[in-house]
């Protein structure tokens, strides 16, 4: 059904309202990430010390600290409605590309939550050197938005399959390997002070092409 | 059946003419030969997945359960020579850099590829219903296609590499001994022909199988 | 060419020639079912 600009708008604003609602509610994806982020940090910072002066190593372990962070929770915005049967509800209020918007926002919302608990405690666990906040967290906003629009994504037709969550890390990754090699050799640059226009370029690129490929294909997630 | 026979001809043809009348490259020396096998390899990976993710396109906008046989055969395919694409690329660089693997962003980003397409197939195993599966599968087909010419034409571009640049797209010209260039062509000819006839084969087996279980 | 080299082609051909073998046999097959 076709529908006005703002109408639209609406609907994808009630969806993210819904979504941070619920999740506030039970904060259980939350603290599923929060948890596997503070334990994943302390393993590896106790099992393998200070690191202080070795950033390609560092730019590496915090990529992948937050990439399987937000991996192990992700995939419950759209497992959660089909576990609580709430998917045809929400499906007769708003089609399929409002609802995956809504998700989307939702999404970034939560990895920004996530990354502002992580950064700081990284950097401090960690005794990373300080890094040049504007490059640092460039790439770090690119690397959220194509990690949000890949788990909006893939979190939506993962949620239709026989496993539900199982799969969704093992197919993710793959779609996002492109954006944590970028975004490590961008960190590492930001440390050691070389340019990074090339990752900064590449993570752009990257990020519109999934983004804009997925606004396309956001209404085929659903039959009608 | 004599396009097929021509297709055999054809490639052993090239296959003779690389050993007995293509010169070597200097540094290269004997290993040259995998040239005509491993880009060709590689060449057919991205037709096939291209292939893959126009019917993945097309089934979405017609929803004929016909584009979903091509789409699902022609990732088969392109996995099958990505893998042949990467088994002669570890081989040579066994014999050019002294190990079959240490991730050069060639290397890398050819594993990634065949992780792509790896989660393809283990996603369309775990959809129950033929229409979901066709449609899901399509989805990701389409997204992960995004990934690809990143993977095989941006990033071991930006990178530093060691790979060897046959075919330097930014001076738009081919630096080749004529002799090898005939050869080279051949071979890509010939891979392109030998795909597009197991395709053929591979959507028929498919549509075979559907019968046997309609029936 | 030296003996080396014709030995690594005449495996080359020999493979290929198998895998094609290999295919014409599905493809007959394949041709069978199909008129059934």
């Amino acid at each position: 059904m076709p529908r006005s600009w703002s109408s639209s708008m609406a609907a994808v604003w009630a969806v993210l309202r819904k979504e941070c609602r619920s999740e506030w509610r039970t904060r259980y994806g939350l603290n599923a990430a929060l948890l596997f982020a503070v334990a994943s940090l302390a393993a590896v910072s106790f099992s393998a010390g200070r690191l202080g002066e070795r950033t390609d190593v560092l730019a590496a372990l915090f990529w992948i600290v937050l990439l399987f962070a937000t991996l192990a929770s992700m995939s419950h915005a759209f497992v959660r409605e089909t576990e609580n049967r709430t998917m045809l509800l929400l499906r007769l209020v708003a089609s399929p590309t409002e609802i995956a918007l809504g998700k989307l926002l939702f999404n970034l919302v939560f990895l920004l939550v996530v990354e502002v608990a992580i950064v700081p405690l990284f950097m401090v666990l960690m005794s990373a050197p300080p890094p040049r906040w504007g490059s640092f967290l460039t790439v770090l906003g690119l690397g959220t938005v194509s990690l949000a629009a890949s788990s909006t994504l893939v979190g939506a037709v993962i949620a239709q399959t026989r496993g539900r969550g199982a799969l969704f890390a093992g197919v993710s990754l793959p779609l996002l390997l492109p954006v944590l090699a970028a975004a490590v050799s961008g960190t590492k640059a930001q440390w050691i002070g070389v340019g990074l226009d090339g990752e900064i370029r590449l993570l752009i690129a990257y990020a519109v092409a999934l983004l804009g490929m997925s606004l396309l294909l956001y209404e085929h997630l659903w039959e009608d | 059946m004599l396009w097929r026979w021509l297709i055999f001809i054809w490639i052993a043809a090239f296959m003779i003419a690389a050993f007995a009348w293509a010169p070597l490259v200097p540094v290269l020396e004997a290993t040259t030969r995998v040239l005509y096998f491993h880009i060709p390899a590689a060449w057919v990976t991205v037709l096939a997945l291209g292939w893959s993710m126009i019917h993945s396109a097309l089934y979405l906008w017609k929803r004929d359960m016909r584009h979903d046989d091509q789409a699902a055969a022609a990732a088969e395919l392109g996995l099958l020579f990505c893998v042949v694409a990467t088994v002669s690329g570890s081989l040579w660089a066994k014999a050019m850099w002294g190990s079959y693997w240490n991730w050069d962003p060639r290397e890398t980003s050819i594993f990634f590829v065949l992780l792509l397409y790896a989660a393809y197939l283990a996603l369309r195993g775990s959809i129950e219903g033929e229409e979901k599966r066709a449609r899901l599968s399509a989805v990701y087909s389409v997204i992960a296609f995004v990934a690809v010419p990143f993977l095989m034409f941006v990033v071991p571009r930006i990178y530093f590499s060691l790979h060897p640049e046959v075919i330097d797209l930014s001076r738009g010209k081919v630096d080749m001994d004529p002799r090898i260039r005939i050869c080279f062509s051949g071979m890509l000819v010939g891979f392109t022909f030998l795909y597009f006839w197991l395709q053929s084969l591979k959507v028929r087996v498919t549509r075979l199988e559907r019968r046997a279980l309609v029936s | 060419m030296n003996s080396h080299d014709l030995t690594v082609l005449g495996v080359a051909l020999l493979v290929w020639g198998l895998l094609f073998l290999w295919l014409l046999r599905i493809d007959k097959r394949v041709k069978d079912l199909e008129k059934q």
